[in-house]
């Protein structure tokens, strides 16, 4: 297991150069492409601009949505299958200016939308615990390739929990700050009043040095957070006795759960257990009750907020500014063309949906309900968040998934359980995911989240519950070299 | 009520087709959704709320100056297009 200040002290003590790692890193992501198809592009040209910063030399991996100027950038999406970008995303700048040496982009479900990573142009990623599994998504590929020891941290993005999902199915830690904290400019839109950047690294120290490094505001970004003299990495120890943090009954009550399998149940126990030891190092901790009907609306108001947006933010993939051009006779069959050859039928579905959704007569039942629902949970949330400094809750009701089950997030009894994580897109609220312990030999994983601009202070409770339940850097024996 | 020729229509709008199992799918899919938000429809009071469009009110939103910033040259721009001519990217014909 390495960290980020591993690699800095080996560059520091000129045990390795830069180059060396990069070199190390582009040849574990290729040994383990064949095998896990973490990336969809694996650079060759080792590419440092020297910086004082703690990840200067240090090698990483960015989602594929991420815009990265001369790179092919695809979104796992055959509609961009040759794109190269003219532009950078301010994230990808940002590493690249902090000394970050980019090694690949990585795969995700088609345009970001879905949480399987199966969905992408270019195959299905592996879990790297166990390759009948699926690591979730969409930021799949950048999830395996810190699990795999090829990086010790990537980029992904998070529209309802796309970093933090897979996250817990990969034994790394997820995080996303405030919405706005980072800037979006160069991130392919999926639904922009919920899409957030965020990292995978190995500990939460790193998830704080790559915050601070990528935080702040961007006049290319009209929602990005103005800048504060805030340093999340020297928040982290800061005593957190007497901080108060909240769970949900109607989310971790095993005896909702009765008729559910023994994976489910252990995994609340132990989340019972990581509870106790909050408690022993002076967390309070406390049960709340929230209005059933509420939490089951989450996932279909976000279904339909999400596919709403993104209807309208993928009209601009025609094949004619970008993309590969369709064929017709005149510019709409050549659109139509495109569309039709470029989109799989699981994103023409959402498209469909959330043009259904977006139609005068439905505006207000849909769109307008599913937004106000929004505004009930976030309400009820910060009204909470008043009282307590943090929301802890398993990350989700389960381990990752093999391939061949069906994953039926709508079904009444996971409804809750596996969708809650997009209470942190809703209120646009940092939150972060770390590895718990182990249920059948797969990572498990809870989830911190707290009030809105909070980051250094959720930080700083993960990274003292990270110390207190021992999952720190988590890799499986093999890829450890 | 959704019904496959509907469906057919919507994706003919947004400009794409798909084989004919999608859009059974495509409506079993809805029937779920519809389902729900019959459900958030029905929660005490949610006609009283406001929609809400981002996470949260974005006070700090300003106009930026009128600078002049760095921007593709031609020979990026040219670079980028699959066909080009006289110094100009060809796009298929518009104007019918």
């Amino acid at each position: 297991m390495k960290t980020i200040l591993d690699y800095r002290s080996y560059l520091d003590e000129k045990k390795v150069t830069s180059e060396e790692l990069f070199n190390e890193s582009i040849s574990k992501a290729h040994m383990y492409q064949e095998k896990y198809n973490s990336f969809v592009t694996i650079l060759d040209e080792y590419n440092h601009k020297e910086s004082d910063s703690l990840i200067n030399g240090i090698p990483y991996s960015l989602k594929d949505n991420f815009s990265t100027k001369g790179i092919l950038t695809t979104a796992s999406s055959n509609i961009l299958k040759d794109y190269v970008p003219v532009y950078s995303a301010t994230a990808y700048k940002k590493l690249q200016d902090a000394g970050g040496i980019l090694v690949g982009k990585t795969v995700l479900d088609e345009l970001a939308m879905g949480g399987t990573s199966t969905t992408g142009a270019t195959g299905s990623v592996k879990n790297p615990w166990d390759q009948n599994r699926l690591i979730g998504g969409s930021s799949g590929g950048s999830c395996a390739a810190v699990a795999l020891g090829i990086v010790p941290f990537a980029l992904g993005s998070d529209t309802g929990d796309s970093i933090r999902k897979p996250a817990s199915f990969g034994g790394v830690v997820g995080f996303k700050p405030t919405y706005g904290r980072i800037s979006r400019y160069g991130l392919f839109a999926f639904a922009s009043s919920l899409d957030h950047v965020g990292c995978f690294t190995r500990c939460v120290k790193d998830a704080a040095i790559v915050t601070d490094i990528l935080k702040g505001h961007d006049e290319r970004d009209m929602t990005s957070l103005p800048d504060e003299n805030i340093n999340y990495t020297d928040m982290l120890d800061n005593d957190i006795k007497g901080k108060k943090l909240f769970y949900i009954k109607e989310i971790t009550d095993p005896e909702l759960y009765k008729d559910a399998g023994a994976i489910t149940l252990e995994v609340l126990d132990k989340f019972k257990e990581a509870i106790e030891k909050c408690k022993k190092i002076g967390f309070i901790v406390e049960e709340v009750s929230i209005d059933e009907k509420l939490l089951k609306a989450i996932y279909p108001a976000y279904m339909t907020i999400s596919c709403a947006e993104a209807t309208s933010n993928n009209s601009n993939l025609t094949g004619i500014p970008f993309g590969p051009r369709g064929e017709g006779n005149n510019i709409n069959e050549i659109m139509f063309d495109a569309r039709t050859k470029g989109f799989s039928e699981f994103i023409k579905r959402r498209f469909i949906l959330g043009s259904y959704i977006l139609l005068k007569e439905n505006q207000e039942r849909l769109f307008k309900n599913a937004q106000r629902l929004r505004h009930m949970i976030v309400d009820k949330i910060n009204s909470l968040f008043d009282i307590y400094d943090g929301m802890i809750l398993p990350a989700g009701g389960g381990i990752a998934p093999t391939f061949d089950e069906e994953i039926d997030r709508l079904s009444d009894r996971y409804l809750i359980l596996e969708n809650h994580l997009a209470i942190g897109n809703f209120g646009g609220y940092p939150s972060i995911t770390i590895p718990s312990g182990f249920v059948k030999d797969m990572p498990i994983a809870i989830n911190i989240t707290g009030p809105q601009f909070k980051d250094g202070e959720v930080l700083n409770i993960a990274n003292k519950i990270e110390e207190e339940l021992g999952y720190k850097g988590l890799i499986k024996e093999e890829y450890d070299v | 009520m959704v019904t496959k020729e509907k469906l057919k229509d919507y994706a003919a709008r947004l400009m794409f087709d798909m084989d004919d199992d999608g859009y059974d799918r495509t409506l079993k899919e809805f029937e779920v959704i519809e389902k729900h938000m019959d459900l958030i429809g029905k929660i005490d009071g949610i006609e009283n709320v406001e929609p809400m469009t981002f996470p949260y009110v974005i006070y700090h939103a300003k106009f930026r100056e009128d600078e002049v910033k760095e921007s593709l040259t031609n020979e990026e721009v040219l670079a980028n297009s699959k066909e080009n001519k006289a110094n100009q990217v060809k796009v298929p014909k518009v104007v019918l």
